[in-house]
């Protein structure tokens, strides 16, 4: 199955709505994208940021009030979502309920009217693929919710489209399916190819099946990169606190040269590849709870809590006033660090980065 | 990246809609359909009323709201509806109560099922008839039963009874769903915590069945408003009311210009109901009855006595429904009710022959009128609920008007409005169809927009994203989910073609006549065999014809459609 | 398939609207009952080869359809009802003149001087009493209008609300004439008679079979409808008050525009000659032949044996009715009870 994938450009794009309280909100704010074709791109944010939103303008269910979206080189800002030749994966999975597995998944071959032979052919194929050959003639009141997702992924891939659109395909599973799927679906991209725009509110979620993320809040794309570089580089407070967890405590450049500065902080040195820094301002460190370790020897600061986590074990610690989250390796970590315990701390990562002065 | 300086021309909204041809000629085709069949009529109407020699006049009304006689009439009518719609509603409270709390088992649920449907379904005057001789002064129970003499049948009391052993079914039809969908994990939890069963249904299966309470009494209140049989028969002199009266002042004084302006104070009420159903009741409504099946068993909220006391209303109502039709069969077996009792199948062979032609008649319309009404209703309830076009809201409140508004109101302005030029419809086939499709292929709309807010808007969207046009996406994804509210209206539109009179007093001709003005005839020369043999005819065609949607509905998996789209309202 | 759908519906549409074929079908109303009417229709099926379409009505709605259409006539012929019907329908020039060959024979009171409507029958009203009602009461069958005051019959009595009926009409007049055409005596009866109405009917025979079944004690009706009840095998009674009770003539009028006027002419004909009114007796209908040839059925003129009956006046009828009827609704009929 060869897709003649399609990059997405989305121009300056806005919607209102008009909100019975609040009166006129807008859903998206000038929002500009740009995937490429082949790639995996998700809009991560809180619920109400506007990710699905601009899905919904993109796979043409919603019009803009502004701005342009062009599929593969082509202004489609106003087509109709039936011409857009987009596979649409939903939330609730929108399964036809009277009709069949085969027959869902062959509606959309229907509707181009390609004879039996193909469908038929077509269908086995696609249903082989998500594994799901044995349930052509089941109904999807039927199945379970992962089966039901795979199918609805199926119908989405049949019609050989463009471009696949995710809205949070995976919310309404179990946390175990949750962490299946996405690698299935990721596997099924890569091996086809097809450009995907995945929206989601997990960042987990979004770091592992992402070529890049676009992190939206406010109706706005406040970063966009790929995962390492919204994690190791967030751009703002909200963002470091949104991807994984952070430690923002205030720190003082000590030493600056051509390749970053040398920082101090929680009376701990640490390097910043940031240049351009003058020796004595005042930055934040974004230090991630992997970044820090604890010393076994007697510190400042005091084990406040310790959770066993399985693979990791987590400390809350106090330390000049403020509350740090270290995390670290069950493997390497030791039963003596206990609460209450009064420890050092030590810096595990090599390096760190600084929020950008001017904070959005 | 260059951005575009200023918002995107956005095609108009004609282009937008030009651009999907189906939908464009969907609207239009409705608009054309109900400017004539429902606003010009109306139009004419008031025109008739208020119009007079080229001027603006109100001599009409005025006289009419001066006629202590008539304003005697207008209280009378919301007095008998007030107390018909309580009576029903309470009545129809304790059977759906019955059904959902006391253990009915499967069997008798049918047989109650069955026996509530009878009033539904038969043609006018049935009770009436029956109700006569049997509590009239010589009465077969007021007489000959419990030696009451000179026992008055005519009058309020008997019009309130006869009307609520034919209303409350609605009510029943309308509570018992409500009832069922009220989760029983709220009630078994108030009952964990102490609550006794008595407070439990007072301060939870009550509350939360209000919506559903003052929608049944609305209905009630509205069939009641709009009844024109019954107190016709029952009503007698010292009770008159709106709708009779109107009937005599227009064919009895011929002064349709009388009438006219009497049915325009019968607007008032009729309206409010309507209108307070739509934007009050309506909207708390659907919530509770969407809600999704909660625990298997329901513990018991009645109390043991209180059910045997339901159980014996049931028993008592149901037995009395029974007798009343009993009566009417054996009316239509023997030669001459009440002085004949010999067998005779003659009334059948009359009708079968010297009424065939009324038969034919409303067996033709019907047939007519079932698709056509059927399609009328999904047409509108899907467009309204589901589509973005100018005029959505008139339409809907349009397209629900001859539904609400009572059938001589109706029949009425379709006289009016089509007698002269420019379009001439009386004496037709024509009228009387399109009187049924426009005034009970409504009740299709609001079954399509109960089923359409069931459905998911996304089902569309996913056939839209897979390529299919609104015209597809309609017929193959949303027309096949909807079709229980299509056979659902299919039914409606039959069973009240045949049994419908209040409209089409007004309507029938030399070259169309129906069964229900035969019986109306028959009636008042007291051929009662006829009349009897006749609305039995009818009553057995209907309930085959609900047995067949009934089957349809079950084939389609749509389990659940609520029996009170078939045929309520 | 809609298309089909509306295109046979169209046709089946114009059919409603197009005219009766050709002269071998007449349109008519008929005011008498349809086991009446339709019997002698058949005869006159029989006689001509034309067929009759007609629709039963009664005298009130019959005349207002006639009146509303007007302008586009949808009948041909006005069959029977009391003539004080025919007589109002003069006033909006809905008939057309025309007088049959037995228009000579016929006595001044059976037709209208101009031929606007000529009567095929008479129709004198009786008296109907249950004979059971009677006997728990110890009364004998009313004799007099005032019989009727009875206390006995509070509440029993059942005759036809003048909105609606013929029979009221010619009841009011007969009441009238009783009391020498004194409006204040004779709505003074009316309203002493008040109540002992159980109900004012819609049609005129409509207190029969509550009287037969003796849901009702007595009442006043055509003498058509009375015996038809006592037929039937009910036990009535029929009696004549000694002031004398009204009768009116059945008439049969041409509706001017009638798209069938030779037709309608034949059975116009056909209708005021001894050929209809000879089928009276056969068919067990009650009604006074109007053509002077024709004998009364034996056991009709031995009920009528010994009657004061006294035609109604139609031209004095026809030129008060509508105020006497606003009246008799304003000042009988809104006692309530």
């Amino acid at each position: 199955m060869s897709t003649a994938a399609a990059g997405i450009t989305a121009e300056g794009v806005a919607k209102r709505f008009r909100h019975r309280v609040k009166g006129e909100i807008y859903a998206v704010r000038d929002v500009t994208l740009d995937v490429r074709p082949g790639e995996f791109l998700t809009l991560l944010g809180p619920s109400g940021c506007g990710k699905t939103t601009m899905l919904r303008i993109i796979g043409g269910f919603e019009r803009p009030d502004a701005g342009r979206v062009l599929i593969g080189g082509q202004d489609v800002t106003w087509q109709p979502a039936n011409r857009r030749n987009l596979g649409f994966v939903f939330q609730n999975y929108a399964l036809f309920p009277h009709l069949s597995v085969f027959e869902n998944v062959a509606y959309g071959l229907r509707v181009r009217r390609q004879s039996e032979e193909a469908v038929a052919r077509a269908v086995g194929d696609v249903l082989a693929l998500v594994g799901l050959s044995a349930y052509e003639r089941q109904f999807p009141n039927q199945l379970s919710g992962g089966e039901q997702q795979r199918v609805a992924l199926a119908r989405a891939i049949v019609i050989q489209p463009r471009v696949l659109l995710f809205d949070e395909p995976l919310s309404n599973l179990d946390a175990r399916l949750r962490v299946q799927m996405r690698v299935e679906i990721r596997a099924l991209q890569r091996r086809l190819s097809i450009t995907a725009v995945y929206v989601t509110h997990d960042q987990e979620e979004a770091m592992a099946v992402s070529d890049r993320i676009a992190v939206m809040e406010a109706g706005r794309v406040v970063q966009q990169g790929s995962a390492e570089d919204l994690y190791y580089r967030p751009q703002s407070e909200f963002l470091a606190n949104f991807i994984g967890r952070a430690n923002l405590v205030r720190g003082r450049v000590v030493a600056a040269d051509a390749a970053g500065a040398e920082i101090e902080a929680l009376g701990l040195r640490m390097r910043t590849p940031t240049p351009g820094l003058a020796p004595g301002a005042a930055v934040k460190p974004v230090l991630r709870p992997e970044a820090l370790a604890l010393a076994d020897a007697p510190g400042p600061a005091i084990i406040v809590s310790r959770m066993f986590l399985g693979d990791s074990v987590e400390y809350v610690v106090r330390l000049a006033g403020e509350t740090l989250y270290i995390s670290a390796s069950s493997a390497s970590a030791s039963p003596a660090l206990s609460e209450g315990r009064s420890v050092a701390l030590r810096m595990a990562a090599r390096e760190v980065a600084i929020l950008p002065e001017r904070s959005p | 990246m260059a951005r575009p300086s200023g918002p995107a021309r956005a095609p108009s909204a004609l282009t937008r809609s030009l651009a999907d041809p189906a939908l464009s000629a969907s609207v239009l085709l409705l608009w054309g359909a109900l400017a004539l069949f429902v606003v010009y009529p109306m139009l004419m109407l008031l025109a008739r009323i208020f119009w007079v020699d080229g001027a603006l006049s109100f001599a009409g009304l005025r006289a009419v709201l001066t006629d202590a006689n008539q304003l005697r009439s207008l209280w009378n009518s919301l007095l008998l509806a007030t107390l018909v719609g309580t009576a029903g509603t309470a009545l129809g409270l304790g059977f759906a109560l019955a059904a959902e709390r006391c253990g009915l088992p499967p069997w008798m649920r049918t047989v109650v099922d069955a026996a509530v449907l009878l009033p539904l379904i038969s043609p006018p005057f049935t009770t009436a008839i029956a109700m006569i001789f049997s509590f009239g002064p010589r009465g077969l129970i007021t007489y000959d039963l419990l030696g009451i003499k000179g026992f008055s049948v005519y009058g309020l009391g008997s019009t309130l009874f006869s009307e609520t052993l034919t209303y409350f079914p609605i009510a029943y039809l309308t509570l018992r769903p409500v009832l069922a969908a009220i989760d029983a994990n709220v009630e078994a939890m108030a009952l964990s915590l102490g609550a006794s069963r008595w407070r439990v249904f007072r301060t939870v299966t009550l509350p939360l069945a209000v919506p559903g309470l003052a929608n049944a009494f609305l209905l009630l209140f509205a069939a009641s408003l709009a009844d024109f049989a019954t107190p016709l028969i029952l009503a007698g002199n010292g009770f008159p009311v709106l709708p009779t009266q109107v009937y005599l002042q227009i064919t009895g004084l011929f002064d349709l210009r009388g009438g006219a302006a009497l049915s325009f104070v019968l607007l008032g009420p009729a309206l409010a109901v309507f209108l307070l159903q739509r934007y009050w009741v309506s909207r708390a409504y659907y919530v509770t009855v969407t809600g999704k099946a909660g625990a298997q068993t329901r513990l018991s909220t009645v109390a043991v006595w209180v059910r045997g006391a339901l159980f014996a209303l049931c028993a008592f109502t149901t037995l009395l429904i029974v007798y009343l039709y009993a009566l009417l069969l054996f009316a239509s077996l023997v030669k001459a009710f009440g002085a004949n009792h010999a067998w005779t199948l003659d009334h059948y062979r009359h009708i079968f022959t010297d009424g065939w032609n009324a038969i034919r008649d409303t067996l033709i319309i019907a047939a007519f009128a079932m698709p056509l009404g059927g399609l009328f209703g999904i047409l509108v309830g899907y467009l309204v609920a589901r589509r973005e076009f100018p005029g959505r809201r008139s339409m809907e409140l349009i397209s629900m008007l001859n539904y609400a508004l009572p059938g001589t109101i109706v029949g009425i302005a379709y006289l009016i409005a089509f007698n002269d030029p420019p379009i001439m419809l009386t004496g037709t086939a024509l009228i009387i169809v399109a009187c049924y499709v426009f005034r009970y292929g409504a009740t299709g709309i609001r079954a399509t927009m109960a089923l359409l807010a069931q459905i998911d808007r996304s089902l569309e969207e996913a056939s839209q994203s897979l390529g299919a046009s609104t015209a597809t996406t309609f017929r193959r994804i949303t027309l096949p989910l909807i079709l229980p509210a299509f056979f659902a209206g299919l039914g409606v539109v039959f069973i009240r073609s045949m049994t419908a009179i209040s409209a089409t007093i007004f309507l029938v001709s030399l070259s169309w006549t129906l069964i229900t003005v035969k019986i109306l005839n028959d009636m008042t020369e007291l051929l009662l065999g006829p009349a009897a043999a006749y609305s039995v005819f009818v009553i057995a065609v209907v309930f085959v014809v609900i047995a067949l949607t009934s089957w349809m509905l079950r084939r389609l998996r749509a389990g659940g459609a609520p029996a009170a789209s078939l045929l309520g309202g | 398939m809609k298309n089909l759908v509306q295109v046979a519906f169209v046709a089946l549409a114009a059919l409603g609207i197009a005219p009766a074929a050709a002269q071998k079908t007449v349109n008519a109303y008929s005011i008498w009952p349809e086991n009446w009417a339709r019997p002698m229709f058949d005869e006159f099926e029989k006689a001509t080869g034309i067929k009759v379409n007609f629709v039963r009505f009664s005298s009130g709605e019959a005349l207002s359809r006639v009146i509303a259409e007007k302008n586009n006539p949808r009948i041909d012929v006005l069959f029977g009802g009391p003539v004080e019907t025919h007589a109002a329908g003069i006033k909006d020039g809905v008939f057309e003149s025309y007088r049959p060959p037995a228009f000579a024979r016929l006595p001044a009171r059976f037709k209208h001087a101009d031929g606007q409507w000529v009567a095929i029958a008479d129709d004198p009203l009786v008296f109907m009493s249950n004979n059971k009602f009677l006997k728990e009461h110890g009364l004998k069958p009313p004799a007099s209008w005032a019989d009727l005051l009875h206390p006995a019959y509070k509440n029993t009595l059942q005759m036809a609300d003048a909105r609606t009926s013929g029979t009221a009409v010619t009841r009011i007049f007969s009441i009238l004439e009783v009391n020498g055409r004194d409006e204040a005596k004779a709505f003074a009866y009316m309203r002493k008679l008040r109540p002992n109405v159980q109900l004012y009917t819609k049609s005129g025979g409509g207190g029969t079979l509550p009287v037969g079944l003796g849901q009702a004690g007595a009442g006043i009706f055509f003498i058509v409808d009375a015996l038809d009840t006592k037929a039937k095998g009910y036990d009535v009674s029929i009696s004549f008050p000694q002031e004398g009770i009204g009768t009116a003539a059945e008439a049969i009028a041409l509706i001017k525009g009638a798209k069938n006027p030779e037709a309608g002419k034949k059975l116009i004909d056909w209708a005021t000659s001894p050929a209809m009114q000879a089928h009276f007796a056969r068919y067990k209908i009650n009604f006074v032949p109007a053509h002077p040839d024709v004998a009364v059925e034996a056991s009709l003129a031995e009920v009528l044996k010994g009657a004061k009956i006294f035609p109604i006046d139609a031209d004095y009828a026809g030129a008060n009715r509508k105020r006497i009827i606003d009246r008799w609704i304003a000042d009988v009929l809104n006692l309530g009870s």
